[in-house]
C-alpha cells in the first residue's frame, strides 16, 4: 500500500488546479462573454493561492515521496509568480476586448501556466521538474499563438513550440544521463551521488550541460535566446507582458533550485557554465537592443540582458548571491509589469502600435504616461536611486564578494551600453516632435498597475528592508 | 554489467523473432503468391491520403482534431490497464489518483464537447 | 588690532562692492572702497610712525592655516620697517588711485566691479607684504597676479586687453614656477617655511651643497636663484618682462597702481625680505646685479623710440626696476627700497598724469598726435614735469638738494660704484647710460606732448580739457611726494639713521656697501646729473624748434667748466665727466628738430631693433608660443580627438553600433537557425568540459 502523502504543502497548487478546471467549466458554459468574469475570478484565485503560500512559508516540508518541496525559497518565488500572473491578467483584459481576442481561455491558460510554474519552483526531482516545466510550457505555447488570425502570432507560437520541444528534449536527455550515472532522479539522491571524492563522472557533467541548456532556454539565456525576440514581438502584447515576468521568475527559480538542490557539491562546475551564460546574455542583451525599432523586441533583448545579471547572482554559488537574485527578480517584476502596462496602453484609434517612434513627444501629449515610462526606463537602465539600481547593486556586490569581480565589471560595462537604448526612449518621449496622440482611454486596470509599480520602483530605496530581508531569509532556506 | 545486459536479453530475443517472422512472411509472399502488379494496388485507400507526396498539400484540419482527441483517450486507456492490474497493490491512494486523472480528462471532454470540437459540420 | 584693519578693510570693501555693487550703486561702491582704503592708508602711516620711526616691530598671528605633521603655516601679520614702508607705498598709492578712478572711470558702466578689483588687489598686496612665511607670501603673490589679470582684462570686450591679460598671467606663471620651486626647496632644506626659522638657520647652510643630477650644487645659491626667478616674473626683469608693456591695455589707474608703484615692486620687496638668504648666496647676487643692470639699460633703449605715452612710462618702469635690483645685487638693500619708495610717488604721478592727458584728449595715447597741450592742461603739464624731473633725477649734488629720484637713483649708482666689483662696475656704467636715456625719453615725452606746435586732430584739440579736481588732488599729493620724499627720508633709508630705522629688517653680512657709497668721489655723484641734464637738453633741441641760443651756449660753458675744474683738481674722473658733458653739450648745441629723423634714417636697423623691443616677443613667439600652440593643437586634434575620443567614447559607440548592426543579421527568423544556435551552444559547452575535466572517466 502506498500512503496518502501530505497534501497541505501543495495547497496553492491544488487550489490553482481545481480552480482552473472550475473556471474552464464556468467559461465554457457561459460563453465568450464571460472574459471579464473569468478574469476577475482568476485574479482572485491567484491571490487565494498566494494567501495559501503564506502559512507554510517558514517551514521546509518534503512530500509526494520526496518529489515536492515547500520552503521559504519556493514561497518567495511563488508569491512573486502569483503576483506577476495576477497583474498580467489585470492589464490584459482591456486589450483583449479591443483587439477582438475576447476569449475566456486566456485567464484559464494563465492560471494553468502558473500552476506549472509553482510546480517547477517546488520540484525536488527531475521528473517533477519536467512535469512542471511542460505544464507551464504547453500553456505558454498556446498563449503565444493566442491571436489565431494573426500570422505573426501563430508563427510565434509555432516557433516557440518547436524550439521549446527541442529544449525539452535536451532537458530530458540530460536528465536520463544524470539518472544513468547517479542512479536516481531525486535531487537529494543526485546530490549524494556527486558529493563523493574523486573526479565528477563525465556523464554527469554532460547531463548537467544538457539540463542547463534546457533551463537556459526557458530563461532565454544566450545562446538559447533566439526565440525570445520573435516570440515577444509576435505574441499579443499582454501575452508578451506575461512571458516577460512570471515564466522568467519561475525558470530562474527552477535553475537555482536545481543547481543548489541537486549539484551543490560541484558548484565550481556549473559556475563555469553560468558565468559564460551570464556574460553572453548581458552583452547580447545590451548590444542587440541598440538597433531595435520595435519596443517589444527591445524589451525582449532587455529581458535577455536582465537574465544575464540575475545569472551572475546564481553563478556566485553563495547565499548572498541567491539573495541578490531574489531581490533582482522582485524588482524586475515591478519594473517590467509597469513598463509593459504602458506598452499595452500604446494605442491609437486605428489600433495598437509598437514602434518606438510612436512614443515621440509623449511628454507633451501624455505627460503622466511619459513620466511613468521614463521612471521604468531609468530603473531598467539601473540609475540610482530607482529600484533597478539596487537590483544590480546587490548582484554586483555578491559577485565581487565571490571573487567574480571581472563578471561584475562586464556587467557594469554592459549596463552602461544598455543605458543607451533605455535613455533613447526617454529622449524620444521628451525631446522629439510629438507624433499623433494615443487614445486617452487607457483603462483603470492599466493605470492602477502602472501607478503602483512606478511608485514601488521610485520608492524602493526608502524602505527596501521587507523585500531584502525576505529574500535573505528565503535564500538561507536553500543552504540548510 | 553482465546482469544489466542479461535483463535486456528478452528484448533481443523479441527483436530476433519479430525480424525473422516478418522476413518469413514477406519471403513466403514472394515465393508462394501470384505476382500481378497494378498501379491501383499502390494507391491510397478511399478515406486516407497518398502515402508519398508533397507534405505541403492541403487537407481539412478536422482530421487532426479528431486524431488528437482520439490519442488522448487512447492513452487514457493505456494508463488504465496497468492501473487496473495493480489496483490491489496501490490501494485507495492509487484508486483516487486515477479518479482525479479521469476527472480532469472528463472536464477536458466536456470542454471540447461544448466548444463543438466533436461536431463535424 | 589696527594692523588687522589695515589688511582686511580692503578685502571687506572688495567683497561689499563686488557682490553688492548692484545694490549699492556706483556711488556707494566708490564710497565703500575709497573709504576703506583711505582708512587703511591713514592707519598705515600710523603704523609707519609706530614701527619704523618708533622702532616697535609687531607680529600678530591671526590663525593657524596649515598644520600637517611638522609642516606648520600661520596666517599672520608681521610688521617691521620694511613692511611699513610697503604699507605706506601700497596703501598710499592705492587710496590715491581709488580716488582718481572715481573721476577717470566716470564714463565706464562697470564702476563697482572696477573698484572691487582695485580693493581686492590692495588686499592681496597687503597679504604679500605682511606675510611672516613663504606660503602666505605666495598667497599674496598669486592674489596680486589674479587681480592684475582681472584689471588688465577689465575691458573684456577688447581682444587686445584679453590677450594682454593672458600674457601677463602666463609670463608670471613662469616666474611663479621658479618661486614655488624655491619655496619647496626651502622646505626641503630647512623643514620650515616661516621667515624667522629659515633666516635663523640660513647661516649654517652657507656653502653647503647638495647633489642634483651628479652635480654638486650650492644650496643657498640654488634656492635664492629660484626665488629670484619669481621676482623676475613679477617685477618684469629682462627675459620675463614682456608682459609689462602689454599690461598697459588696462585702465590707466591700474597701470599706476599695479604696474608702476606696487605689484611690480613685489619682487624687489621679496628679495629684500629674503636678504638673509641672498646675502649668503654671492652667486645669485651677481646674477641679480647683472639682470638688474641689463634690464635698466635694455628697457631704457626701447623707451627711446616708443610713441605710446603709457608704453614709454611702462618701459621706464621696467628700467627703474632694474635699478632697484642691481642695488639689491650689490648689497645696497636700503637703496633699492628707497628707490622703490620714491619711484612709487613719481611713477604713479607720471601714470596718473598720463591718464589725465589721455582723459583730456579723448583716449588718445599716441604722442605723435599730441603737442602744444600746455595751454589746455597747465596743471597736468606742470605735474608731469615734476614727475619727469624726479624720474630723471635732477638735483644739485654739492648741497644734496633735488627731486626724490635724485636721492634714490644717485645712491644706487654710488653703491654700485662703491661695491668695487666687476659686476658693480658693469651695473654702474649701464646705469649711467640708462640715466641719460631716461632723461632723454622723459624729455621727449614732455616736449612732444605739451610743447611745440600741436599735431592733434582739430576736433580732439577742441575738446581737450583739464581733468576734474578729483583726479588732480591725488596728483598734487603724489607730486608733493615726488619732490619731498627723497629729501625727507634720505637719512632714514640710506643715511645716518639707517641702523635704527631698519632695525634689523634688512640683513647685510659683510660691511655695508652704503657706508662706502657716501664716500665715493665727487664725479660719481656728478656724472648722473650730467647725464640727466644732458638727456633733457638734447631732447629739447631735438623736439622743439626755438631753443634759445643762450641755452645752447650755456651747455657748452657748463661742460667746459667741469672739464676745467677737473684739470684744476687733477681729478681724472671729473675730467672724464667733463668730457662726457662736453659731448652732450655739443649734441645739444647742434641738435635740431630734423635730427631724430636723420638718425632713424641712417640707423634704420637699430631703430627697427629698438622699435620692435629687441624682438623679444617675436623670439618667444617662435620659441615657445608657436610650439606650445602646435603641441596643444596636435594633442587636441590628434591626441584627444582621434586617440582618446576615437578609441574611447566615439570609437566604442561606433564599434558597438557596428557590431549590433552586423549581429542582427544572425537573427534570421528561421527556426532551424535558432535550433542550430542552441545546438552549437550545447556543443561548445560540452567541448569545454571535455577539454577541462581532463578526460573524466
Amino acid at each position: 500500500m502506498i500512503e496518502v502523502p501530505a497534501l497541505l504543502p501543495a495547497l496553492p497548487e491544488i487550489i490553482l488546479a481545481i480552480g482552473a478546471l472550475a473556471l474552464l467549466m464556468l467559461g465554457v458554459f457561459t460563453g465568450e462573454k464571460s472574459l471579464r468574469t473569468v478574469s476577475a475570478l482568476a485574479v482572485l484565485l491567484l491571490l487565494a493561492a498566494a494567501a495559501a503560500v503564506l502559512p507554510g512559508y517558514r517551514d521546509t516540508v518534503v512530500t509526494f515521496g520526496g518529489m515536492f518541496v515547500s520552503d521559504s525559497f519556493g514561497g518567495f518565488c511563488k508569491i512573486l509568480i502569483l503576483l506577476g500572473s495576477a497583474l498580467s491578467i489585470i492589464i490584459s483584459v482591456d486589450y483583449l476586448e479591443r483587439e477582438n481576442l475576447k476569449r475566456f481561455e486566456y485567464p484559464v491558460l494563465i492560471v494553468l501556466a502558473t500552476l506549472g510554474m509553482l510546480m517547477m519552483v517546488s520540484s525536488n526531482d527531475l521528473i517533477a521538474l519536467y512535469i512542471g516545466l511542460e505544464t507551464q510550457s504547453l500553456a505558454l505555447y498556446v498563449m503565444a499563438a493566442f491571436s489565431r488570425d494573426s500570422a505573426r502570432s501563430t508563427e510565434a507560437g509555432l516557433k516557440y513550440f518547436v524550439l521549446g520541444a527541442l529544449s525539452s528534449g535536451m532537458l530530458l536527455y540530460g536528465s536520463s544521463l544524470i539518472y544513468g550515472f547517479t542512479g536516481g532522479t531525486s535531487f537529494s539522491l543526485i546530490a549524494a551521488a556527486v558529493s563523493g571524492s574523486g573526479p565528477v563522472p563525465i556523464g554527469v557533467l554532460l547531463g548537467l550541460v544538457f539540463v542547463m541548456a534546457g533551463l537556459a532556454f526557458k530563461v532565454s539565456a544566450v545562446p538559447f535566446h533566439m526565440w525570445t525576440p520573435d516570440v515577444y514581438e509576435g505574441a499579443p502584447t499582454p501575452v508578451t507582458a506575461f512571458f516577460a515576468v512570471a515564466p522568467k521568475i519561475a525558470a530562474m527559480a527552477l535553475l537555482v533550485r536545481t543547481m543548489f538542490g541537486a549539484f551543490p557539491e560541484i558548484s565550481d562546475q556549473w559556475q563555469q557554465i553560468l558565468v559564460f551564460l551570464s556574460i553572453a546574455s548581458m552583452v547580447v542583451g545590451a548590444v542587440f537592443a541598440i538597433v531595435q525599432t520595435n519596443i517589444k523586441r527591445l524589451m525582449a533583448y532587455s529581458s535577455i540582458g536582465h537574465v544575464g545579471y540575475a545569472l551572475m547572482g546564481v553563478a556566485t554559488g553563495t547565499p548572498d548571491g541567491v539573495k541578490s537574485v531574489l531581490v533582482y527578480l522582485a524588482i524586475y517584476l515591478a519594473m517590467n509589469v509597469g513598463a509593459f502596462a504602458l506598452i499595452i496602453a500604446m494605442r491609437r484609434k486605428d489600433g495598437a502600435t509598437e514602434s518606438i517612434a510612436d512614443l515621440a513627444g509623449l511628454s507633451r501629449t501624455r505627460p503622466a504616461m511619459a513620466f511613468a515610462l521614463a521612471i521604468f526606463m531609468f530603473s531598467l537602465a539601473g540609475i540610482p536611486p530607482l529600484a533597478g539600481f539596487f537590483g544590480k547593486f546587490y548582484v554586483f556586490i555578491a559577485a565581487i564578494e565571490a571573487n567574480l569581480t571581472f563578471l561584475a565589471v562586464i556587467g557594469a560595462l554592459a549596463s552602461a551600453v544598455s543605458a543607451f537604448y533605455y535613455l533613447r526612449i526617454v529622449k524620444v518621449m521628451y525631446f522629439d516632435e510629438p507624433a499623433d496622440a494615443f487614445d486617452v482611454n487607457t483603462g483603470r486596470g492599466i493605470t492602477a498597475v502602472a501607478t503602483v509599480s512606478a511608485l514601488v520602483t521610485l520608492l524602493f530605496f526608502v524602505f527596501p528592508a521587507p523585500i531584502v530581508g525576505a529574500a535573505a531569509y528565503a535564500a538561507q532556506s536553500l543552504f540548510q | 554489467m553482465q546482469g544489466l545486459l542479461a535483463e535486456y536479453l528478452p528484448i533481443l530475443l523479441f527483436l530476433g523473432v519479430a525480424t525473422a517472422f516478418s522476413l518469413i512472411m514477406i519471403g513466403a509472399a514472394v515465393l508462394v503468391a501470384r505476382q500481378n502488379p497494378d498501379p491501383a494496388k499502390l494507391a491510397a485507400y478511399e478515406c486516407g491520403f497518398d502515402a508519398f507526396g508533397d507534405s505541403r498539400g492541403q487537407f481539412d484540419v478536422r482530421f487532426y482534431l479528431v486524431a488528437i482527441l482520439f490519442i488522448i483517450f487512447d492513452l487514457e486507456v493505456a494508463f488504465l490497464f496497468p492501473w487496473a492490474i495493480s489496483l490491489g497493490g496501490i490501494g485507495l491512494f492509487g484508486f483516487w489518483s486515477m479518479m482525479i486523472f479521469l476527472g480532469v480528462l472528463t472536464v477536458g471532454f466536456v470542454y471540447e464537447w461544448k466548444k463543438g470540437a466533436l461536431e463535424w459540420e | 588690532m589696527y594692523l588687522t584693519f589695515i589688511v582686511f578693510l580692503p578685502l571687506a570693501a572688495a567683497i561689499i562692492a563686488g557682490f553688492g555693487g548692484r545694490v549699492l550703486g556706483d556711488r556707494g561702491a566708490q564710497l565703500v572702497t575709497c573709504g576703506a582704503v583711505i582708512t587703511s592708508a591713514i592707519l598705515s602711516i600710523f603704523a609707519f610712525y609706530n614701527v619704523a620711526l618708533g622702532h616697535q616691530p609687531e607680529h600678530v598671528v591671526l590663525a593657524n592655516w596649515i598644520v600637517s605633521g611638522g609642516f606648520k603655516v600661520d596666517w599672520a601679520i608681521k610688521v617691521d620697517t620694511l613692511t611699513t614702508v610697503m604699507l605706506v607705498v601700497v596703501n598710499g598709492v592705492s587710496c590715491l588711485v581709488h580716488v582718481y578712478s572715481v573721476g577717470y572711470m566716470s564714463h565706464d558702466p562697470h564702476k563697482p566691479r572696477f573698484m572691487a578689483y582695485l580693493s581686492l588687489f590692495t588686499f592681496a598686496m597687503l597679504m604679500l607684504v605682511t606675510a611672516d612665511n613663504f606660503v602666505q607670501m605666495f598667497f599674496g603673490w598669486e592674489g596680486v597676479g589674479l587681480a592684475s589679470y582681472l584689471l588688465i582684462g577689465f575691458w573684456y570686450k577688447k581682444p587686445s586687453a584679453n590677450a594682454a591679460a593672458i600674457k601677463a598671467f602666463l609670463v608670471n606663471r613662469v616666474g611663479d614656477f621658479g618661486f614655488a620651486l624655491g619655496i619647496f626647496g626651502i622646505f626641503l632644506v630647512f623643514g620650515a617655511l616661516d621667515f624667522a626659522t629659515v633666516f635663523a638657520a640660513a647661516p649654517a647652510m652657507a656653502g653647503k651643497s647638495f647633489t642634483f643630477l651628479d652635480h654638486q650644487v650650492d644650496v643657498l645659491n640654488t634656492l635664492t636663484f629660484l626665488l629670484f626667478i619669481g621676482a623676475m616674473g613679477k617685477s618684469a626683469q629682462l627675459g620675463l618682462h614682456t608682459w609689462l608693456p602689454d599690461a598697459m591695455e588696462g585702465p590707466t589707474p591700474v597701470s599706476a597702481l599695479i604696474h608702476a608703484a606696487t605689484m611690480v615692486t613685489a619682487g624687489v620687496f621679496m628679495v629684500a625680505r629674503c636678504s638673509p638668504l641672498f646675502e649668503l648666496a654671492p652667486g645669485t647676487l651677481q646674477f641679480v646685479t647683472i639682470i638688474g643692470a641689463s634690464t635698466a639699460f635694455f628697457a631704457a633703449t626701447i623707451g627711446l623710440v616708443q610713441n605710446d605715452i603709457k608704453r614709454i612710462i611702462a618701459y621706464s618702469t621696467c628700467s627703474q626696476l632694474g635699478y632697484m635690483f642691481f642695488a639689491l645685487g650689490v648689497g645696497a638693500y636700503g637703496a633699492g627700497i628707497f628707490h622703490l619708495f620714491t619711484h612709487a610717488f613719481f611713477k604713479a604721478l607720471l601714470f596718473l598724469g598720463a591718464g589725465s592727458v589721455i582723459h583730456g584728449m579723448s583716449d588718445e595715447q599716441d604722442i605723435r598726435k599730441m603737442g602744444g597741450l600746455f595751454p589746455y592742461m597747465k596743471v597736468t603739464a606742470i605735474l608731469m614735469w615734476i614727475g619727469s624731473l624726479a624720474l630723471a633725477g635732477i638735483g644739485i649734488p654739492g648741497i644734496d638738494l633735488g627731486f626724490a629720484g635724485f636721492y634714490s637713483k644717485d645712491i644706487i649708482l654710488e653703491s654700485a660704484y662703491a661695491a668695487h666689483s666687476s659686476v658693480g662696475f658693469y651695473a654702474f656704467w649701464l646705469g649711467i647710460a640708462a640715466a641719460f636715456m631716461t632723461a632723454f625719453y622723459s624729455g621727449r615725452l614732455l616736449f612732444m606732448t605739451f610743447h611745440g606746435h600741436s599735431r592733434a586732430d582739430h576736433d580732439v584739440l577742441h575738446h581737450a580739457h583739464e581733468s576734474p579736481q578729483v583726479m588732480l588732488i591725488p596728483l598734487y599729493i603724489l607730486a608733493t611726494g615726488a619732490v619731498l620724499a627723497g629729501f625727507v627720508f634720505y637719512e632714514f633709508f640710506v643715511g645716518h639713521h639707517y641702523a635704527e630705522f631698519w632695525n634689523g629688517a634688512l640683513t647685510v653680512v659683510d660691511e655695508n656697501v652704503l657706508e662706502h657709497a657716501h664716500h665715493v668721489p665727487f664725479w660719481v655723484k656728478l656724472l648722473p646729473l650730467v647725464m640727466a641734464v644732458g638727456g633733457l637738453a638734447i631732447s629739447w633741441s631735438f623736439y622743439i624748434d626755438n631753443v634759445p641760443k643762450w641755452a645752447r651756449l650755456l651747455g657748452l660753458v657748463a661742460a667746459l667748466g667741469i672739464v676745467g675744474a677737473g684739470i684744476a683738481q687733477g681729478d681724472g674722473g671729473l675730467i672724464l665727466t667733463g668730457v662726457a658733458a662736453l659731448v652732450l653739450a655739443l649734441v645739444f648745441y647742434f641738435g635740431r628738430t630734423g635730427a631724430p629723423g636723420t638718425l632713424v634714417a641712417s640707423n634704420q636697423a637699430l631703430y627697427q631693433f629698438l622699435l620692435n623691443k629687441w624682438y623679444f616677443d617675436e623670439l618667444y613667439d617662435t620659441l615657445f608660443v608657436r610650439p606650445a600652440k602646435w603641441l596643444g593643437f596636435q594633442l587636441w586634434k590628434k591626441g584627444d580627438g582621434k586617440v582618446i575620443d576615437g578609441y574611447g567614447p566615439d570609437g566604442v559607440t561606433a564599434a558597438i553600433g557596428f557590431v549590433a548592426r552586423r549581429a542582427r543579421v544572425l537573427q534570421t527568423g528561421y527556426v532551424y537557425h535558432y535550433a542550430f544556435a542552441m545546438l552549437i551552444g550545447v556543443a561548445a559547452l560540452v567541448t569545454w568540459y571535455m577539454l577541462h575535466s581532463g578526460g573524466g572517466h
